[in-house]
């Protein structure tokens, strides 16, 4: 005999909640509220209570005494105290973790206008630190969880999706276009993203976690879900802001033939009595007119940024029955950034099913399929190539404004490869002023560069439940991606020039399968001994193959593919890696009655690119927690009512770092090349045999707690990570001649060894405070806050110096013992000498302050230096003789601040990303005040004239001066902090009410529009602090030589459910 | 449990071999490989940054010849300004190491070579080929005897001053495979110029007399190293050595063609002997082709060439002092109507002059020159008449040979006042001869000359720290036993 039972489930914020599960307590029966909340369930006799639950709120018991309707309200659960965690091939509910473990939810990045997902994660949980190295699209940004976590491997995270780690960073062979393969995962396919900090909570993943693992999870249908249809859109303008101000043509002019004369003036003065005077240069700066006997002022940034237009559109369908519950989704994004010609598309499609076969045996499968391709043109801002002389970051600052950019007959100005020299003489020669900069309007009318991807990630999975609470799960898994990079340089003009136009493609595989097979065991003995056993097995073997070729000299200028006809044909960009990974993991957890905590995680890895001996090692990780909240006596004590959760966790454990290792390492290898014609064989690598993993030993204390009824919650954690074993380039004589792995030409001074150690430690703080819960309005405002601090405590002797180069040229990082990784090196200025307008530096031998007076010395010893006591001359300062450390360029500390308002249907999100305490070497501020014919940075009108100018802001200029800036010696005036505040994301939305949906059949619809990066607070000078010159780099972090910086985008919106 | 164990680990995987590189330890298993392995050093020498294109522009833009164009930091500028420092990067550290990158790779092959020995066996090696790990063995002592040589060049003080006694460099003859060797102390001048002799003399030794065909001027031979004993002998000032070595090259009259080995001779057109690179008078050149290119601003054309076809990166110093102004370089002279180029441009319009020795564009397959014929006679004329102190008749016949041959004037004993003034018409021919070839900051350091000034650039004498490069600050750093400049 069986009753029905039937009601709505509401939440305690007034809306229903479909999907909401409903059981009859003691039974195994239950079903789901529809999608207006409502259920229907028949019970058997005897059932007195039923069970409401859903993700996000706190599950409920009512009893149902003889009624027929029974509505239920569930408090929404603001802690997410009982959700449930994803963790290491598991999950886990949050109030039971002992590991460290931050959750972001897809709800909270769906709609932003990024390509990847993990451009979205900047300021959302702590303990991540995300920088987005440049302002173009696709470019892969800087993720450090809790630091840096490796000097000269990848530190950068595991990432794993539904269970199968795959592939990240940038992946582009052609340089000026990057390839993050994370873009490939449409974001509002997400359900949650999980950052796996501490030791306990990563050291499943063992030798892969030593920078933190990031788990992405996706959506799946819930059972007995009505089948749903969602249709969300966005369509946005972006735009360049804070772009630096240059001369116009007028001061241009005015400046460089005011430099030209203080050199003619600096060569008389040091010509000695008797000898005849040097030939003066040429005031050769003059403005020039145009067809219509206008004068040419360029504003350069009008030929390279513009508003691009992006719109994103995503259709998802999603539903459940019993047994069989699934989740499809297309997707399609086409998103153009400020920059011309730069443009990211992606389509794809997923498919995740799940399926009872058995009563005891559940299948399931995720499938996805993307295509993304990327266009740049050449930013110089990623790839190495900040010194460029094509990059569009670059060029507007450096080109003369008084040279058009187009001849009168409306062809490209230019010569030779360059822009054409315009109104301007050589000074020097007295011919016309071609310099080596090139026009950009012919690159981006011309060139492009392209990197597609089509990936797919598949995995089907079967899991038996043996025994009641025993799991067998087997999960088989394939990612495979193939990359193919193009791009083209014309004849015209530019870098294809000397090249006589040149084409290049790429094509890349990526092939990985992933086999895991674990046994789960869940069982609770004498109600309050719970335990949760793994054990567990994975291999995966990762096979990357990369071919390519260059065509050059092109037949005719109408071939602009590779496809066409070129005169030369040369291989490149070759590539063969193959590795293997083999993993052994068992993983307990107990706790009693959920009281007291313990987890313990061991794992054993062997991986192929080590050496037999060093191949395998153990990893592990153990936790405990201690939730006085539960004690009895904490409940019965006042203090309860203001504490009403409080939990503390201690964790230590050690995991590994392989990421970034080559898979041949270790061995003593020849490679084949050519000279001329025949074929050669020469010592290619001098791999260390003796490599093994670097360790990180994390260590982590901290406090949970929920105060005023859960109102205010929050935790605090201490964390240490020392990581030692670190693979450095352990210093190799130049004159020992080690190899190079890229063969002839390519220096090699330094060879691979387990010699380092180093530190980060600080304090993580979340806070959750719901301000204002009414029913018509409510305000919840959360923040996040990390502090950092780094420092190297071993390299490979003590005073060894390991330098960072920015794009092979200019060197201001150099990680040393007692420091933060990639501190700079500036030589100490105390500005401009107000008698004479010379850069003063102070000389680290005696303090005395010394002067650069550019070609303006003679006489023994000569060097344009001369000691401003007694005018005597000295030596050149050097870099590394006089520099003094700056640092961290790491910030010290960072975070997130939201607010969330609502109102009636309204809703509005105020976004806030900080992070500072960092230094950054600007130096494109050194570019933009060089002597040289480059144009300067408008405030260089602040330079020294005369006496009367005082303490003027820069030297007096003097022609082809590229020292008293910065540019050739590095120095302390372009070192800066880069504290910031960022309004990252604004957003105002309209949730239409259910009386209009229900006319329109449709089940929500939400209305929005949204801003990024709408304001910057900071004293930086440069165009953003956030940029990142050396990208990814460890040790390379703090530079901005000549980077574009963040767009602002707008955004509009539309979400529909049916 | 114990099932998913096997299945869980496979060895094979494990110990993955790569596809596209070859262990060491078969690195000399056949003939095949070994004869791979001496092509490689060649490679290795003429690295772009190195002899393949680098160091003879570097020799050439420190005296006053060429102007620097373009400002640009990364082809020369500083080189040209004489502001390179211990962290210049594209010059000082470029050169160093590249340098020693060959002398590495020769010093790995030699000691593999002895090492397998036991190899060398029937069926998969021939009887004979004892007698060619000989020839081998003086190919790369050769190469590295060039490579030591032309670093001496920038980074030690000439010989000529205090005798070689001055710090040289450190003498790197072992192979090395990892870095427990970094610090070595520098030997001195003379010390290196011994080892440079006495690897060139057990090429001399053992090279074949004549090489194989199509080999003849991009392999060693024995004329080969006899030629570059010249070089360094008159480097060194040992110009009686040097007329010894010369005379195995050079006959006591015209015509001028080497008695044994490879008949090398003055080639009658001067252009093909930067085009083919493969005349009689081409000793040694480093072949390119498009697939093994120079690489980025490494060309020879690329530098020397206006554009479209270079980039113009310098041009020939119209002004004072300059090659290019000299009036005893004739109008006439088939040196400069054929390699210097004239491109007008601008307004008002100007003048700008250009070396057009190798005229190939992209992808700039003209050789490196390493050494040719035309050197080996004026080295000889030199060193007769430094020994001699005397208008030297041979000395005269032999700067005739290379002066005729571009219609540049014929000198007669009456034109030298002295044998000084002969002399230094012998440097003026070799700077007209070899311009763009970099022998010149070689012709001044060698007799202790102050390097010229040039357009707004000062001259630097020879007590100048700057008169040659800084150690690169990586050696510094890393090498403990090392000293600056």
């Amino acid at each position: 005999q069986s009753r029905t039972v039937s009601g709505t489930v509401t939440g305690s914020d007034g809306a229903t909640i479909p999907g909401a599960t409903v059981l009859a307590k003691g039974t195994k029966l239950g079903t789901s509220a529809d999608v207006e909340g409502k259920y229907s369930l028949s019970v058997p006799e005897g059932t007195t209570t039923l069970v409401f639950s859903f993700v996000g709120y706190d599950s409920r018991e009512v009893s149902i005494g003889g009624a027929s309707v029974v509505n239920a309200t569930l408090k929404v659960n603001p802690t997410g105290l009982d959700e449930v965690v994803v963790v290491g091939y598991g999950t886990q509910s949050r109030r039971d973790l002992t590991g460290n473990v931050a959750t972001i939810s897809g709800k909270e990045i769906k709609t932003l206008p990024v390509q990847s997902f993990d451009q979205a994660l900047q300021g959302r949980a702590s303990g991540v630190q995300i920088t987005t190295p440049n302002g173009v699209l696709n470019a892969p940004p800087v993720i450090r969880i809790r630091g840096v976590n490796s000097i000269s491997l990848s530190g950068a995270p595991l990432f794993v999706v539904d269970g199968i780690p795959t592939f990240s960073g940038n992946n582009s062979a052609v340089a000026n276009v990057p390839n993050n393969p994370l873009a490939n995962i449409n974001p509002d396919d997400i359900e949650s993203i999980e950052v796996l900090k501490d030791a306990s909570a990563a050291a499943i993943y063992g030798s892969r976690a030593i920078g933190g693992v990031i788990l992405i999870t996706t959506k799946r249908g819930r059972k007995g879900q009505a089948p749903r249809l969602s249709f969300d859109n966005w369509v946005g303008v972006t735009q360049p802001v804070r772009l630096l101000k240059v001369l116009n043509a007028q001061d241009y002019v005015t400046i460089k033939n005011e430099a030209v004369r203080n050199l003619n003036d600096n060569r008389v003065r040091v010509t000695p009595p008797g000898q005849p005077l040097p030939t003066p240069n040429v005031e050769g700066f003059r403005i020039g007119q145009d067809a219509n006997g206008n004068n040419i002022d360029t504003n350069w940034y009008d030929y390279i940024y513009r508003t691009g237009v992006s719109s994103n559109h995503n259709l998802n369908f999603s539903g459940g029955t019993d047994r069989t519950t699934y989740f499809t989704s297309v997707n399609y994004s086409k998103q153009r950034g400020m920059l011309k010609n730069n443009e990211f598309q992606r389509y794809g499609a997923r498919l995740n099913v799940d399926h009872k076969l058995f009563d005891r045996v559940t299948v399931g499968t995720n499938v996805n399929y993307s295509n993304t391709r990327n266009d740049s043109p050449n930013s110089g801002s990623v790839g190495d190539a900040a010194f460029g002389t094509a990059g569009l970051g670059r060029l507007p600052l450096v080109l003369q404004p008084n040279v058009a950019p187009f001849n009168a007959d409306g062809s490209p100005n230019t010569s030779g490869a360059g822009l054409g020299a315009g109104p301007n003489l050589n000074p020097t020669t007295n011919a016309p002023l071609v310099g080596n900069f090139y026009n950009p309007v012919v690159d981006l009318a011309n060139n492009y560069f392209t990197s597609e991807s089509n990936q797919i990630q598949g995995s089907l999975f079967a899991n038996w439940e043996v025994l009641k609470g025993l799991n067998l799960r087997t999960q088989y898994g394939i990612d495979n991606i193939t990359f193919e990079d193009r791009s083209f340089l014309t004849s015209i003009a530019g870098d294809g020039f000397a090249t006589q136009g040149s084409a290049s493609n790429f094509l890349r595989t990526n092939k990985r399968w992933n086999w895991q097979n674990t046994l789960q065991y869940d069982r609770t003995f004498a109600e309050k001994h719970n335990f949760s056993v793994l054990l567990g097995n994975e291999q995966q073997q990762t096979d990357v193959l990369r071919s390519g070729y260059n065509r050059s000299q092109v037949a005719d200028p109408f071939f602009t593919t590779i496809q066409g006809n070129f005169t030369n044909i040369t291989p490149s960009g070759e590539f063969q890696g193959a590795n293997y990974l083999v993993s052994f993991f068992s993983r307990v957890n107990y706790n009693y009655a959920r009281k007291y905590l313990l987890t313990a995680t061991a794992r054993r890895d062997g991986y192929s690119a080590f050496a037999r001996n060093n191949r395998f090692e153990n990893f592990y990780g153990a936790s405990a927690g201690y939730v006085i909240s539960e004690e009895d006596f904490w409940k019965n004590s006042a203090l309860a009512s203001k504490v009403d959760f409080l939990k503390v966790v201690g964790s230590y454990g050690n995991v590994g770092n392989f990421q970034g290792i080559d898979d041949f390492a270790t061995q003593q290898l020849y490679a084949s090349g050519l000279y001329g014609a025949n074929p050669t064989l020469f010592y290619s690598q001098a791999g260390n045999p003796n490599l093994r993993w670097e360790i990180g030993r994390k260590t982590d204390v901290g406090l949970s707690f929920g105060l005023f009824g859960s109102r205010l919650t929050g935790d605090v954690t201490y964390y240490r990570n020392l990581i030692d074993q670190l693979i450095l380039p352990a210093p190799a004589a130049p004159s020992i001649g080690i190899p190079n792995t890229a063969g002839p030409g390519n220096l090699q001074n330094s060879i691979l060894a387990n010699v380092g150690s180093m530190v980060n430690k600080g304090v993580e703080l979340n806070l959750r405070f719901n301000a204002i819960q009414k029913t018509n309005f409510t305000w919840t405002v959360s923040g996040n806050l990390t502090t950092l601090k780094n420092e190297v405590l071993k390299l490979a002797n003590n005073d060894q110096s390991i330098p960072t180069a920015t794009s092979g040229l200019e060197t201001v990082n150099f990680t040393t013992v007692g420091r933060s990784v990639g501190s700079l090196l500036a030589v100490p200025t105390p500005g401009v000498n107000p008698l004479n307008g010379q850069r003063l530096v102070q000389r680290k031998s005696d303090g005395a302050l010394i002067q650069y007076n550019h070609q303006g010395t003679s006489g023994p010893g000569s060097t344009g230096w001369t000691l401003v006591s007694t005018g005597a001359n000295v030596p050149a300062p050097s870099q590394l003789a006089d520099g003094v450390y700056f640092g961290p360029v790491l910030p010290t500390w960072y975070g997130g601040f939201d607010n969330t308002f609502t109102y009636k249907a309204f809703d509005l999100g105020v976004f806030v990303q900080f992070s500072g305490g960092n230094y950054i070497y600007n130096g494109t501020k050194a570019g933009l005040h060089d002597q040289r014919f480059w144009n300067n940075a408008s405030d260089i009108l602040e330079r020294w004239t005369s006496e009367a100018s005082g303490n003027a802001k820069y030297p007096r200029v003097v022609y082809t001066d590229n020292v008293s800036n910065g540019s050739a010696l590095v120095l302390s005036s372009n070192v800066e902090k880069g504290d910031f505040a960022r309004l990252r994301n604004v957003s105002l939305g309209y949730t239409f009410t259910s009386g209009l949906l229900s006319k329109a059949k449709m089940n929500s619809a939400r209305v929005y529009v949204q801003a990024q990066n709408l304001a910057l607070l900071t004293k930086y000078s440069g165009v953003d602090p956030e940029i990142s010159t050396n990208g990814a780099s460890n040790t390379g972090a703090g530079v901005d030589r000549n980077s574009i910086g963040q767009a602002r985008t707008f955004t509009a919106g539309l979400s529909l459910g049916f | 449990l114990l099932t998913l164990g096997t299945l869980g680990c496979s060895e094979e995987r494990l110990n993955p071999i790569p596809k596209a590189q070859i262990s060491d330890t078969v690195s000399f298993d056949t003939p095949a490989r070994i004869m791979l392995q001496v092509n490689g050093l060649y490679r290795y020498v003429k690295t772009g940054g190195f002899l393949g294109g680098r160091v003879q522009v570097h020799s050439d833009i420190r005296a006053n010849d060429f102007i620097n164009r373009t400002n640009n930091g990364v082809t020369g500028l500083l080189v040209w300004n004489h502001t390179v420092t211990e962290q210049s990067q594209n010059d000082v550290i470029n050169t160093w190491g590249f340098g020693y990158q060959a002398i590495n790779q020769i010093n790995v092959f030699l000691d593999g070579l002895t090492a397998n020995t036991g190899k060398y066996t029937a069926p998969t090696f021939p009887a004979t080929f004892a007698a060619t790990a000989l020839g081998y063995e003086g190919e790369a002592r050769f190469l590295r005897a060039l490579c030591y040589y032309h670093l001496l060049q920038f980074y030690a003080r000439p010989f000529a001053d205090g005798n070689g006694s001055r710090p040289g460099l450190p003498l790197r003859l072992r192979g090395e495979t990892n870095n427990d060797n970094n610090a070595l102390a520098r030997s001195t001048v003379a010390q290196v110029y011994d080892q440079i002799l006495l690897d060139l003399k057990f090429a001399e030794d053992n090279l074949p007399l004549t090489p194989a065909a199509g080999i003849a001027t991009t392999r060693a031979h024995r004329n080969t190293a006899i030629a570059l004993r010249t070089r360094v002998l008159l480097t060194m000032g040992r110009y009686a050595d040097v007329i010894t070595e010369a005379n195995k090259l050079v006959p006591a009259v015209a015509p001028f063609v080497a008695p044994t080995g490879v008949p090398h001779a003055l080639n009658p057109s001067l252009p093909a002997v930067f085009t083919s690179g493969t005349t009689p008078e081409n000793i040694l050149s480093f072949p390119f082709t498009a697939q093994d290119a120079p690489g980025t601003q490494n060309q020879l054309a690329f530098y020397f060439l206006p554009p479209p076809l270079g980039n113009g990166e310098y041009s020939l110093n119209p002004g004072a002092g300059g090659i290019l102004n000299d009036p005893r370089w004739a109008a006439t002279d088939t040196r400069r109507t054929n390699f210097v180029q004239s491109v007008t441009s601008g307004t008002p319009p100007s003048t700008e002059f250009y070396l057009r020795k190798y005229p190939t564009g992209t992808p700039y397959t003209d050789p490196a020159p390493v050494i040719r014929y035309a050197e080996v006679l004026l080295n000889l004329a030199e060193a007769r008449v430094r020994s001699t102190n005397t208008v030297d008749p041979q000395a005269l016949a032999l700067l005739n040979a290379v002066r005729g041959r571009s219609n540049g004037g014929t000198y007669t004993a009456a034109s030298f006042a002295s044998s000084n003034a002969m002399a230094d018409a012998i440097l003026l021919e070799r700077r007209i001869e070899f311009l763009g070839e970099g022998l010149r900051n070689t012709d001044l350091l060698r007799l202790l000359q102050p390097i010229p000034g040039k357009s707004s650039v000062g001259a630097v004498n020879p007590t100048d720290a700057l008169y040659i490069w800084p150690i690169p600050n990586t050696e510094l750093a890393a090498n403990s036993l090392m000293t600056r400049n």
